[in-house]
């Protein structure tokens, strides 16, 4: 069986002609008013090759036949590889997968349920978990090491990655030159060298543009470094609609689809052929809180248009959702059932941001194994139904007859397995069963299966000789910034 | 004249953002004392609608339209100000992005609030480096300085402003905030104020000035 999400059904939102209407109006948007491009090495590069730049507005506009001959060399299928390849995720317009939210800098306290910066341990803890959880399939650091020395908290997040789960790392944390090269360095001793990294990457960068239309320096020049060095890339644009794009969902898939292809452009220039996901997390502001109205039914829709722009170019997707909810319970499953639900039955190749609250900021461990299961539930959802002998199982009706049942049927057995969810979490038992158990809530469950987990799950660490790198690396990385590393006393 | 007085705050509560200009230049042509259409007619308006917001009765769009109305009006009121004599605000709040981070929208609405709730605000932008803070906390001597940090490598650097500011220029006092910092965090740098959203930022500003 393959790894990932299989999908059988699938809804559209944008017709073919939504889809061409959406390309030409971005096209117009690039040529016309073109994006602000703040790195200099990235402005020679457009400027060589045909763009008009303005210096001073450090601004550039890109002609059409630069941006179609970008998506034509773009790839389609991108695996990105894992430490143990039975957990290779092949992005290939076909298949599904799992991501937990990232980078979160707060977590509540799982043994005192106190809220709190977020620390290496709650890293560890929480990528123990992802790689023990079936529906997680590629790994996001999800909080940072915030008790670490602030210059190297995202080499200490990739270490601690690498060593707690066999799936493939994607991290959000190469914004600048520097960073770009030492995570990469990072990537190759854990692959085992460079020559075998290229071959099988084992980690990834996600990069957001900045809207609306605006790349930041030091992410483009570090998705350069990434490209040269074999490192897939997602682009990720996330307007908010009504702030930082137009309210309406469309107009801001139009500002951030300019986004991308831009940083598309540009990649492509320096690097003919790189890996590049197209990324999209637009959600609407919401007018009334000023938060981001993560895994609204408007996230939702916005990264299922987000993947049929993708596959409208060939290129796999990688869509947000996340939850507003600032505890684990009602809201929470409310909000990761329809921000991931729209864009599954689009096609998502990669989603990203379950398990974080409070808008991908903090982390309960239990909301993880909570969003595992909806994940579960929806991937039963979307896997599709088919007529054959098999599953129309005339042959057992006509053995069964009138009147009687199927439970001592091999059939029976057999399609128990793949035909129906087997849940975790949610309790099915009797009134009577469950009083008697204590009256358990789905999050008290939920931490008893994290503590399961925790206490059960082993993942091999990475050979000492790779962790001697990986320490060197980030020794060598660190730096005395802003007047020391220790916060002022 | 307090007709046309208030008519000006009815602009503001009602987002007349493209005729305000010409009810400002009227204001001045008629003679009316710009520092009491300032005080009775904006000031009164934004206040309105920045309660309006605070309760929960209008949308933030609205919110900024009459931001953007007060500020054409001023555009216009202020240069009339005799020489001397200053409006009177809650106090004068600079305010930025820290440095290597482009997160904008928190600190933009900060601002708003700010400015609707009375402060005289100075934004110094995003990716502002700490030099620049302090170079303008001297040369503007705010009452408060307000520094936004969105991602856990740069929330040092508010740490960094806040140690040579106060014994640079003891007197301006810090808010700090963005989605990582917390009030522990936020303690543990020196900052006299902390807050997680932006109607929490005007009640500690005028706590600091109070
Ligand atoms: C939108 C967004 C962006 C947009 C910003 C667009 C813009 N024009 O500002 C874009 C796409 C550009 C972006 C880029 C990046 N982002 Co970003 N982004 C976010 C996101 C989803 C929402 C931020 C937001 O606008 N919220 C809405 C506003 C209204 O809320 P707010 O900013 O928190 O402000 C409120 C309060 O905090 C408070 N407040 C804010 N400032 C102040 C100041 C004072 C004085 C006071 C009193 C109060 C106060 O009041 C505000 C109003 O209520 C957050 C996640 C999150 N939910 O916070 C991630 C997040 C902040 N980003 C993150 C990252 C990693 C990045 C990138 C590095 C990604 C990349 N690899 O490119 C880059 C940064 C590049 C750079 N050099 O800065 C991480 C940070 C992780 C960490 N642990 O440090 C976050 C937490 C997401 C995540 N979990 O991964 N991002």
């Amino acid at each position: 069986m393959s790894y990932g999400i299989q999908r059988g059904i699938r809804f559209q939102i944008l017709s073919e002609e939504d889809l061409d209407r959406i390309h030409w109006g971005t096209l117009h948007i690039l040529e016309k008013v073109g994006v602000q491009v703040d790195s200099p090495t990235c402005r020679k590069l457009l400027k060589e090759n045909g763009c008009e730049i303005d210096e001073k507005a450090r601004s550039a506009k890109i002609p059409s036949h630069l941006v179609e001959e970008a998506i034509r060399k773009k790839k389609s299928t991108i695996t990105l590889a894992a430490r143990n390849p039975k957990y290779d995720a092949r992005l290939d317009l076909n298949h599904s997968h799992m991501c937990a939210n990232g980078n979160g800098a707060v977590a509540v306290d799982f043994e005192t349920g106190a809220r709190r910066n977020s620390t290496k341990k709650d890293l560890i803890d929480s990528t123990t978990l992802c790689d023990a959880l079936p529906n997680v399939h590629v790994h996001w650091p999800m909080v940072s090491s915030t008790d670490m020395p602030p210059s190297v908290v995202h080499l200490h997040d990739l270490e601690a990655s690498l060593n707690h789960t066999e799936k493939h790392v994607m991290y959000e944390t190469g914004v600048t030159l520097a960073d770009a090269k030492n995570l990469t360095a990072m990537g190759y001793a854990a692959a085992g060298g460079e020559k075998e990294y290229r071959r099988r990457p084992i980690t990834s960068c996600l990069q957001c543009t900045y809207a609306p239309l605006q790349h930041d320096a030091g992410v483009m020049d570090a998705s350069l470094e990434f490209a040269r060095s074999g490192v897939p890339l997602v682009f990720f644009c996330m307007p908010q609609p009504g702030a930082t794009g137009p309210a309406t969902m469309v107009g801001s898939v139009v500002v951030g689809n300019a986004e991308v292809l831009s940083a598309l452009v540009m990649t492509q220039l320096s690097t003919p052929g790189a890996a590049v996901i197209y990324g999209l997390g637009i959600a609407p502001l919401d007018m009334r809180t000023t938060v981001r109205a993560g895994g609204s039914p408007e996230h939702a829709i916005c990264s299922a248009m987000g993947t049929e722009m993708a596959h409208y170019y060939g290129m796999p997707s990688c869509v947000g959702v996340s939850g507003t909810a600032k505890e684990p319970g009602i809201q929470a499953a409310i909000e990761t059932y329809t921000g991931c639900v729209g864009p599954l039955l689009a096609g998502a190749d990669l989603m990203c941001g379950i398990g974080l609250l409070e808008d991908s900021s903090c982390l309960h461990l239990e909301q993880v194994v909570i969003d595992d299961e909806i994940v579960g539930a929806i991937a039963r959802l979307i896997r599709g139904e088919w007529a054959c002998d098999d599953t129309m199982a005339l042959d057992v009706i006509e053995k069964v007859g009138i009147g009687k049942n199927y439970l001592a049927q091999k059939h029976t057995m057999q399609y128990l397995k793949t035909d129906h969810f087997m849940p975790t979490l949610i309790d099915r038992r009797s009134e009577d069963n469950w009083s008697k158990t204590g009256k358990k809530s789905m999050k008290d469950t939920a931490r008893e299966k994290v503590k399961k987990i925790l206490a059960e799950h082993k993942v091999p660490a990475l050979p000492d000789d790779v962790n001697k790198q990986l320490v060197a690396i980030i020794e060598n990385s660190r730096k005395d910034l802003w007047g020391g590393e220790s916060k002022v006393q | 004249m307090e007709e046309i007085v208030t008519r000006l705050k009815n602009a503001v509560i009602n987002y007349e953002m493209e005729t305000i200009a010409d009810l400002a230049k009227q204001i001045v042509d008629q003679g009316v004392d710009p520092l009491v259409a300032i005080e009775q007619g904006l000031a009164e308006g934004i206040k309105t609608v920045g309660e309006r917001f605070g309760k929960g009765e209008i949308f933030l769009p609205e919110l900024v339209m009459g931001a953007e109305a007060m500020k054409a009006a001023l555009a216009v009121l202020e240069p009339a100000v005799p020489a001397g004599q200053h409006r009177a605000t809650l106090g004068k709040v600079v305010i930025g992005t820290v440095q290597d981070d482009i997160h904008e929208i928190g600190k933009n609405l900060v601002s708003t609030m700010l400015s609707s709730n009375g402060f005289e605000v100075v934004d110094l932008g995003v990716n502002v480096p700490a030099a620049d803070f302090l170079k303008k906390a001297g040369e503007l001597k705010p009452n408060i300085l307000a520094m936004s940090a969105l991602m856990t490598t740069t929330m040092p650097r508010m740490g960094e402003i806040i140690a040579p500011l106060k014994k640079e220029n003891p007197s301006v006092k810090t808010i700090v905030g963005g989605a990582p910092v917390t009030d522990v965090y936020a303690k543990e740098i020196g900052s006299d104020g902390y807050s997680g959203d932006a109607s929490g930022a005007v009640d500690s500003a005028k706590k600091l000035v109070g």
